[in-house]
């Protein structure tokens, strides 16, 4: 009776894990099924289905002119996110450096921030930076870079330490031992074994970039818009097939690069 | 030496904007002339002797409240379900989780608006089942925006409370029945316990996050409904009042890592 009360309760456990997949992946689902209405008036039941607002949405200026710049600030801003945060995982994971946890906590904190708080004060920084420099800063793809490498850095610092939890470094005493100078070590011993750090934190990192709509929110200057934004500004006016079909894109694409991810680094264990 | 720049990086890109908010916060607005230096605390005794703005921040409160406990019931047995499956599929369904955290808030706001409409398809549903013969009135509601930010928030409490229960010896699990306990009152004195870290780590995440939603009550709360992200945005857009906006928004921010604090404290307090 035990036993059958086990199972009972095996299968509340998944009904009820099921619904919650289920509830969390709805959205996505509506969204899907949206794109390829027949009318443009989401009633349903649709009255048949097309492909046409593919065609709709590639022809959108505001959602390609989005798609190019989330696409340039998130290449840009993983680039240097990598550079940044690279080094100082290095360092933080192999020397004993006075504050490292506290340098530790400060890097990985803009991932908590709320996208609404550092939005607005990295809104009065950039003010002020002009103000002071002169520069164009508002508005400007740079300052958008730089706001979006912010939330970079903590993904690449994050998967990049955990990747060299495992490390063991007399691996690279021995290469030095054996006469590689510290460039070639880094390279062909280093480098190889933080290779799924680098490779998920990079994607984390971009795809955090390429989504971000509270932070770029108050970033973004006339006529320099990302996508998220695009979409939702869209969808202050109405919702459509042609914005589920733009929706779809970056759904496809963004499920693309998490697959290709998958085989170098298994996302169950980095996330 | 490494770990120089991008501390130097993250310090000036965190700590100085958030030091100049909060100065700017302390200026005077005076319509039509924009900002006054000054040293003022009146743009926050504008929010506090208000009661629409007292109202913003208690809705907003609520609906993060409402929302993060949803989380976490919803949350634990899919963690839970995940953490112990030996499927096969076990990387497939965890991809399926984060899928959606990488969308971003407005596809899935999207999603919903399609459900929601008076000929959505929840309603249209509904209606051809003859459950009800009026559309239900979901969208631009409280309703409509605590669903949203439940599904926005779920795969973090997910993700979450799963690493914590995968680091639960299965063992332990094990021993409590064979001692003769019924499942719940594993869960209860074993399951529970054990898994309180992550519940809290994942119970405060899903509550930053809700406190701080933006596009998820803009789009399916409407115009009308007014949280504490959107209320800074219109400050800052609409308004140009800077100090206002600035003192809202660390309001903001204070009131989410007060509630943090204090919620962390009560947990740990009755399981120590």
């Amino acid at each position: 009776m035990s036993a059958a009360r086990l199972s009972l309760g095996r299968i509340a456990l998944n009904g009820a894990a099921t619904l919650s997949l289920g509830f969390i992946l709805l959205p996505l689902f509506f969204v899907f099924w949206l794109a390829f209405f027949r009318q443009e008036i989401p009633s349903f039941p649709p009255e048949g289905y097309s492909l046409k607002w593919f065609q709709a949405a590639a022809n959108n200026k505001p959602f390609v002119d989005g798609f190019i710049l989330s696409l340039q600030v998130g290449v840009l801003a993983t680039l240097i996110g990598l550079v940044l945060g690279v080094p100082a995982s290095l360092a933080l994971m192999r020397h004993r450096i006075a504050l490292g946890p506290a340098i530790n906590t400060l890097l990985l904190l803009p991932l908590v921030m709320p996208g609404i708080v550092l939005g607005t004060s990295l809104y009065v920084f950039q003010i002020e930076t002009e103000i002071a420099t002169g520069l164009p800063v508002m508005g400007s793809l740079g300052g958008l870079v730089a706001a979006h490498s912010l939330v970079v850095i903590p993904w690449v610092v994050k998967l990049v330490t955990a990747s060299l939890a495992g490390f063991d470094r007399t691996i690279e005493e021995a290469a030095q031992n054996l006469g590689a100078g510290p460039w070639t070590t880094f390279r062909r011993v280093t480098l190889p074994s933080i290779r799924p750090g680098l490779v998920a934190g990079s994607l984390f990192g971009f795809v955090t970039s390429f989504g971000n709509l509270e932070m770029s929110l108050f970033l973004v200057g006339p006529g320099r818009t990302t996508l998220p934004i695009a979409i939702l500004q869209y969808l202050e006016w109405k919702i459509d097939p042609t914005v589920a079909a733009a929706s779809v894109i970056q759904i496809v694409l963004i499920g693309a690069a998490m697959i290709v991810t998958d085989r170098y680094v298994k996302l169950s264990r980095v996330v | 030496m490494l770990v120089v720049p991008a501390t130097i990086f993250v310090a000036i890109g965190l700590i100085g904007p958030i030091a100049i908010l909060f100065r700017y916060s302390l200026n005077q607005f005076i319509p039509g002339q924009f900002m006054v230096d000054g040293l003022t605390i009146e743009n926050y005794v504008k929010f506090f002797t208000d009661a629409f703005y007292l109202n913003v921040l208690w809705r907003t409160v609520r609906v993060a409240v409402v929302c993060t406990i949803v989380c976490l019931i919803m949350g634990f047995p899919l963690a839970y379900v995940l953490a112990r499956t030996e499927s096969r599929f076990k990387n497939l369904l965890i991809m399926l989780v984060v899928l959606p955290l990488f969308v971003g808030n407005a596809v899935r706001a999207a999603g919903w608006m399609t459900a929601f409409g008076s000929k959505g398809a929840l309603n249209a549903s509904l209606m051809g089942l003859g459950v009800i013969d009026q559309p239900l009135e979901i969208m631009f509601t409280e309703t409509a925006v605590i669903i949203g930010i439940i599904a926005v928030n779920l795969p973090f409490m997910v993700l979450t409370l799963q690493s914590v229960i995968e680091g639960i010896n299965r063992n332990v699990e094990e021993a409590a029945f064979s001692l003769g306990a019924g499942p719940a009152a594993m869960f209860r004195r074993v399951l529970w316990p054990l898994a309180m870290p992550g519940i809290l780590a994942g119970t405060i995440l899903t509550f930053i996050l809700a406190m701080n939603a933006y596009a998820t009550p803009v789009l399916l709360g409407g115009p009308k409904f007014q949280t504490m992200g959107p209320l800074v945005y219109g400050q800052f857009a609409q308004q140009n009042n800077w100090p206002f906006g600035g003192a809202i928004s660390f309001i903001l921010m204070t009131a989410t890592l007060l509630l943090t604090i204090a919620a962390n404290l009560i947990v740990q307090r009755r399981y120590r």
